[in-house]
């Protein structure tokens, strides 16, 4: 064994843990959101940092804010508001739709608190 | 020996950096917009290419669906009630009589608390449209007159492939039941392909089948008044899950709310309730309970429910106090920060 095999070793051995965090136990736990807007494809943004989302649908733009893990719509040019009651999404499996303007978010992660909801 | 050892770590070492790969996620989950509503498919331990597949299918017959039981577009039942406010027999192909006799039968075995043949009655409110009245109530005659005229879904007589009536102001409007019966479609074409565990969920309506691997399905139910979650279920099995609610369609006048749930006995949208929850195996009868539980209100929802043949029943009435029969409160779990008035009914076996 050379000097090389020695450096090697080490290097995975010091590497090991951290690829463990990073692609187990990091990924599992991460949350994210999944925007679908006129049946598109889904959108997906990471729940971090605080920052509003401009999306676009049939009757206009609907605004999505994201702060703390968590999201709501917070304006859409519908005549209900329906989407805008729902409040804020916090929870993996929860999820809220505009549906004259064809938006809908859902909170999505590996562990969800729901599979779905009823309402 | 050294050697031996080395080689054995690198070989282990290697094992463990591979093991790191991202397992395959079993869950598969879809959502798109049809039937006027968002659907949304889970589907669990089906290979992501059939399960975009069957996930297309679905939609495209919820897509058909809609065309075809729609009341209030050019199709088979805006024909059929041009016909029938003539006083004219129909005659309509066998999917649409098979409709139509579920539709009459769940009405009929729910005293008339869901009626589908009031289409008149949700014209006039406004509610047959995607855009909803603001601001304007109907005339209070207009409502008087079509509640007097009372029409039911036993005025109508279906023989083979023929509909007729004996009253004119009876028109179908299947809203209140349609929606289950396309889940149940949805079902049928899951199961068909193979497809044991599953939710099929439309507009916060589902029904679900099996499992989500070694456990239950898990279902949140939404506040009617507040965001967030009110209860929880579990599910493994073959359950269906319909909540009617006042929150749903609606629109306010000087401050006051006016939903879509129409009481077929006064004409006016059910004041009592805010929301029913039921559970139920088929999707389609769990839909037109939750309707007519809804218009029995708090005092007369378990006669209904009786009626209907439905076990599991979680009724919040106007006031926020929350009704349930003992088999639905072993089933349910409420939110434990939740602060309200629980009243446990007597079982309704």
């Amino acid at each position: 064994m050379t000097r090389a095999d020695h450096i090697l070793i080490t290097l995975v051995a010091i590497a090991l843990p951290f690829l463990y965090w990073q692609l187990w136990t990091a990924d599992q736990q991460a949350n994210y959101l999944l925007i679908h807007s006129n049946n598109n494809p889904p959108r997906t943004e990471l729940l971090t940092p605080q920052r509003t989302i401009q999306v676009a649908g049939p009757l206009g733009s609907s605004i999505i804010e994201i702060s703390d893990g968590r999201t709501r719509f917070i304006s859409s040019p519908c005549t209900t508001k329906a989407c805008l009651h729902t409040g804020w999404l916090s929870r993996v499996g929860e999820f809220a739709a505009c549906l004259p303007n064809r938006v809908s978010l859902t909170l999505a992660g590996r562990h969800p608190d729901f599979d779905t909801i009823n309402f | 020996m050294t050697d031996k050892i080395t080689r054995l770590l690198i070989l282990l070492l290697a094992l463990a950096v591979s093991a790191c790969s991202q397992p395959k996620d079993p869950v598969f989950h879809d959502q798109f917009f049809a039937f006027g509503t968002l659907i949304d498919i889970t589907l669990y331990g089906v290979e992501p290419g059939i399960a975009e597949t069957i996930s297309s299918q679905i939609e495209a017959d919820f897509n058909a669906l809609h065309t075809e039981w729609h009341a209030w577009q050019p199709g088979p039942i805006l024909s059929l009630n041009e016909k029938l406010a003539q006083h004219r027999p129909a005659t309509v192909k066998p999917g649409i009589i098979h409709l139509l006799a579920e539709a009459n039968r769940l009405s009929l075995a729910s005293k008339g608390l869901f009626n589908p043949v009031i289409g008149n009655l949700i014209e006039l409110w406004g509610f047959h449209d995607n855009a909803l009245p603001i601001g304007t109530l109907p005339d209070s005659a207009a409502i008087e007159n079509l509640v007097a005229e009372n029409p039911a879904v036993d005025d109508i007589t279906i023989e083979s492939d023929r509909v007729v009536t004996r009253n004119a102001v009876v028109a179908y409007d299947l809203g209140g039941f349609a929606k289950g019966l396309a889940i149940d479609r949805a079902i049928e074409r899951l199961r068909d392909s193979g497809i044991e565990h599953a939710i099929i969920n439309a507009g916060g309506d589902l029904r679900a089948i099996g499992q989500r691997g070694e456990r239950p399905w898990r279902i949140g139910i939404r506040h009617p008044r507040e965001p967030g979650i009110l209860a929880s279920i579990e599910i493994a099995g073959d359950d269906s899950v319909f909540t009617s609610g006042d929150y749903e369609r609606f629109f306010e006048v000087d401050g006051k709310r006016y939903h879509h749930i129409i009481d077929p006995r006064s004409g006016y949208p059910a004041s009592e309730t805010t929301s029913v929850t039921v559970i139920h195996s088929d999707a389609a009868t769990a839909d037109a309970a939750a309707t007519a539980l809804f218009v029995a209100g708090p005092d007369h929802w378990q006669i209904a429910a009786k009626n209907m043949g439905i076990r599991f029943v979680m009724l919040i009435d106007s006031q926020g106090i929350i009704h349930m029969n003992p088999a639905m409160q072993s089933r349910i779990q409420l939110d434990p920060e939740l602060d309200a008035t629980v009243i446990l009914g007597d079982p309704l076996q």
